[in-house]
């Protein structure tokens, strides 16, 4: 019988869409995004898992205020839009974030719902990330 | 004057363009640059003001400055169908010039933009100003865009967001040689006007007297690139 | 601590120098600090190099070019390194030039900041500024530096009531210095009604990350900047006679989040106060001391908010100054007397040492005609980093 356990199938599958953010093992706080040392309870990671915990992934997104906007003109190099809007967003649990704002009239402190979708793409492979749109 | 038949067999049909009219825009110096359509009398200072730069490799200044004196060239010895010629003009002096013409009622081919003066998007609003002309003074559909150099594409095709008609090749083509042709449609032209399309109207009479003989510039930037002219060398 | 003097200064035109290659053009202002410090003969008394420069692998494809420099103008054996620090690359490298004589492990040193950015197109050159944010949570979005200093500006705008017409003084005060200044990048100077008031000003002055516009951020420019520093106690000093040398009476530096939105109020630029204030501190000055002042404009809005970060207005009051010509070259503190940023141009590794260069020019009184602030006795230059994740602060004082 050969061990199904020795092989990641998920690596097959299509990436489930999703942006994490990691659980510190020790405190429990949720940082995002996953830096090396926890700042609250100076925990360690190592994303190998050998030494240390790689941490607990833990999905993020979900309502959200907007905390600023742009609309940017001027992209770098891999973009052909004409413009991009931009927001910073605080989600319920405290933690923010940076993404694509899909509401084209923003303002700030305004409510919106956070999805992931392909936010840039680039050679052989699809880069995924926040949309923030407007609930319902 | 007379014009003689084998002349007359050399000339293209004209479809008898209504005139643009002038505008002026201030720009960010705060100078203001008249920007009016030239006539055939006037290209003798247009060839004289675009030759030098057919030297000048950088920036693509060279291919668009030769292709230009040859647009001017054809319009002034009706050799090219429907051709307008749009200069700005600061104080009297040129500071850019466009070339552009229509196909037929419906479609324009727009042909090259020179900007002389740089730094303060002359070239932006020249460009904007052909346009203009083609979509709302001379009703046209649509306008076809072809650009040589990298800060044309990204001034035109992304910054507008022109329709790429590549796939509709052969039969949507730039005369300019085969390469890429993006679309200006009146639906995307509507959408960024207000962004890219300025100036005031009518032109205060004696603005417009400034811009009524042109002149060749005093300074081509293109030309010395790091010393501005001579002006404000360093000391010490 | 040792004091440290710097006694000789050096700076190439800002621009489009992408013909010429970066190490050429940092050679150039080096050697022109060479002949300002009058030890092009005897430029061998130079202990230790440092070099600020960020983009020379990504886009000129070169790498460790403090030793190149160093062959460049026959410098060997002195020590040699190359510092980055994005955008703060210039006054690291001072601060390291500062550290290693007030250590004791150098008497005369170096400090040569360069870029040649124009080497690549408009948006590769975005991009490559772009590569300090946050891999995942921000680069990958497309995200840009203006982006994040358009929703820094819409936030102060909606907090302080700053006006587009206030941004839009700023360019203006930093223009009418800049054309002044035979290094300075952009040769014109722009009127408020031209960028402004006019019916044109919306298409003329575009925008570029909504709320900024064109004329609320500095240009893309190539260039160099070098300094000469020398222990004021050390026997080396009896080669710098030409010139009083001007002190560096305090450096500070600090850093804050790398993600912008891990800032908890983000308005506020943490690093830019702890860098002032410990310079301040080095210094045993307070902003009051302070004659006159190079604050990071990138985008304008910074020059405002770095102001008030340093002490010299309350928050979001420096619109206050603005208007009423405090910041100007005859006015009560002038700021950014070069052109700052925005006229005078922004080669990454450069600014920070410009922005030195600046200051001693001013302090010697050797600044150009209708560009001398009048007996100025401590400028204090800011040089900004990331957004505003690493600053690094430094006071200069007529001996």
């Amino acid at each position: 019988m050969i061990d199904t356990d020795v092989v990641d199938f998920d690596k097959y599958r299509p990436a489930k869409l999703e942006v994490y953010a990691y659980k510190c093992p020790e405190c429990g706080t949720l940082h995002y995004p996953v830096p090396m040392i926890c700042k609250d309870c100076s925990a360690r990671r190592d994303p190998s898992g050998v030494l240390f915990s790689s941490w607990e992934k833990v999905p993020l997104g979900g309502k959200c205020s907007l905390l600023s906007w742009t609309r940017l003109y001027a992209l770098p190099e891999g973009f052909e839009d004409r413009y991009l809007l931009f927001g910073i967003v605080e989600f319920e649990n405290g933690l923010r974030a940076s993404g694509r704002l899909l509401v084209q009239d923003p303002k700030i402190g305004m409510k919106l719902v956070s999805k992931v979708g392909v936010v840039r793409e680039k050679i052989g492979e699809d880069v995924y990330g926040f949309m923030f749109d407007r609930p319902g | 004057m007379i014009v003689d038949e084998l002349e007359k067999k050399l000339r293209p049909p004209e479809m008898g363009l209504a005139p643009y009219p002038a505008k002026v825009i201030t720009l960010a110096s705060g100078e203001k640059m008249v920007c009016r359509e030239v006539s055939r009398e006037e290209a003798g200072v247009l060839l004289e003001t675009i030759f030098p730069l057919i030297g000048v490799p950088d920036d693509f200044y060279d291919i668009v400055a030769v292709r230009m004196y040859s647009e001017i060239l054809g319009w002034y010895r009706y050799r090219v169908a429907n051709e307008f010629v749009i200069v700005g003009a600061i104080d009297g002096e040129i500071a850019g010039i466009v070339t552009s013409r229509c196909v037929d009622e419906k479609v324009g081919m727009s042909l090259h933009t020179l900007t002389i003066k740089r730094g303060l998007r002359v070239g932006a609003q020249l460009f904007a100003a052909k346009m203009e002309h083609h979509l709302e003074f001379l009703n046209q559909e649509e306008v076809w865009i072809v650009a040589e150099s990298p800060i044309g594409f990204r001034r035109w095709m992304i910054e507008y967001g022109l329709e790429n008609a590549y796939d509709r090749y052969p039969e949507t083509h730039h005369e300019l040689g085969g390469v890429p042709t993006y679309v200006l449609t009146k639906e995307i032209y509507n959408r960024v006007r207000d962004e890219k399309v300025t100036g005031v109207r009518p032109v205060p009479p004696e603005l417009l007297a400034t811009a009524e003989c042109l002149r060749v510039p005093k300074e081509y930037p293109q030309l010395q690139r790091y010393r501005r002219g001579g002006q404000k060398r360093r000391g010490s | 601590m040792r004091k440290v003097g710097i006694v000789g200064i050096g700076h190439t035109v800002f621009g489009n120098l992408s013909e010429f290659d970066l190490v050429d053009i940092m050679s150039f202002a080096s050697a022109d600090a060479l002949d300002d410090a009058d030890i092009r003969k005897e430029r061998k008394i130079i202990d230790q190099v440092f070099v600020a420069n960020v983009g020379a692998g990504l886009l000129n494809h070169q790498t460790a070019i403090a030793s190149s420099l160093v062959s460049r103008i026959d410098l060997e054996p002195a020590m040699a390194e190359t510092v980055e620090n994005g955008p703060a690359s210039g006054a690291s490298a001072l601060k390291c030039g500062y550290t290693a004589i007030a250590s004791g492990m150098a008497d005369v040193v170096m400090v040569t900041g360069g870029e040649v950015m124009r080497a690549v197109t408009g948006w590769k050159a975005t991009d490559f500024v772009a590569t300090l944010l946050h891999p995942e949570a921000e680069y990958n979005y497309g995200l840009t530096l203006p982006a994040f200093a358009a929703m820094f500006t819409r936030l102060y705008m909606e907090r302080y009531g700053l006006t587009e017409e206030e941004l839009a003084m700023v360019a203006v005060k930093d223009h009418d210095n800049g054309i002044k200044n035979p290094y300075a990048h952009v040769p014109y100077t722009c009127t408020l009604e031209g960028i402004y008031g006019s019916p044109d000003a919306n298409v003329v002055n575009n925008l570029i990350a909504d709320p900024l516009r064109l004329y609320n951020m500095c240009p893309v420019s190539d260039g160099a900047a070098s300094l000469v520093l020398c222990a004021l106690d050390s026997a080396k000093m009896k080669h710098f006679k030409k010139k009083p040398p001007i002190l560096i009476q305090g450096i500070g530096a600090a850093t804050d989040t790398h993600c912008i939105h891990h800032r908890k109020d983000p308005l506020e630029l943490k690093a830019v106060a702890l860098s002032a204030e410990r310079a301040y501190k080095m210094a045993g000055l307070g902003p009051k001391d302070i004659s006159f002042a190079e604050l990071h404009d990138a985008f304008v809005i910074l020059e405002l908010a770095i102001s008030e970060e340093v002490g010299f207005f309350k928050k979001g009051r420096a619109r206050e100054a603005v208007v009423q010509g405090l910041t100007r070259i005859d006015g009560k503190l002038p700021i950014n007397t070069s052109g700052g940023l925005k006229a005078k141009g922004h080669p990454l590794g450069a600014t920070g040492v410009s922005q030195v260069f600046e200051l001693v020019k001013q302090l010697r009184g050797e600044a150009e005609e209708g560009r001398q602030v009048g007996n100025p006795k401590h400028g204090m230059a800011v040089n900004f980093g990331g957004f505003g994740n690493n600053v690094v602060t430094t006071i200069c004082s007529k001996e």
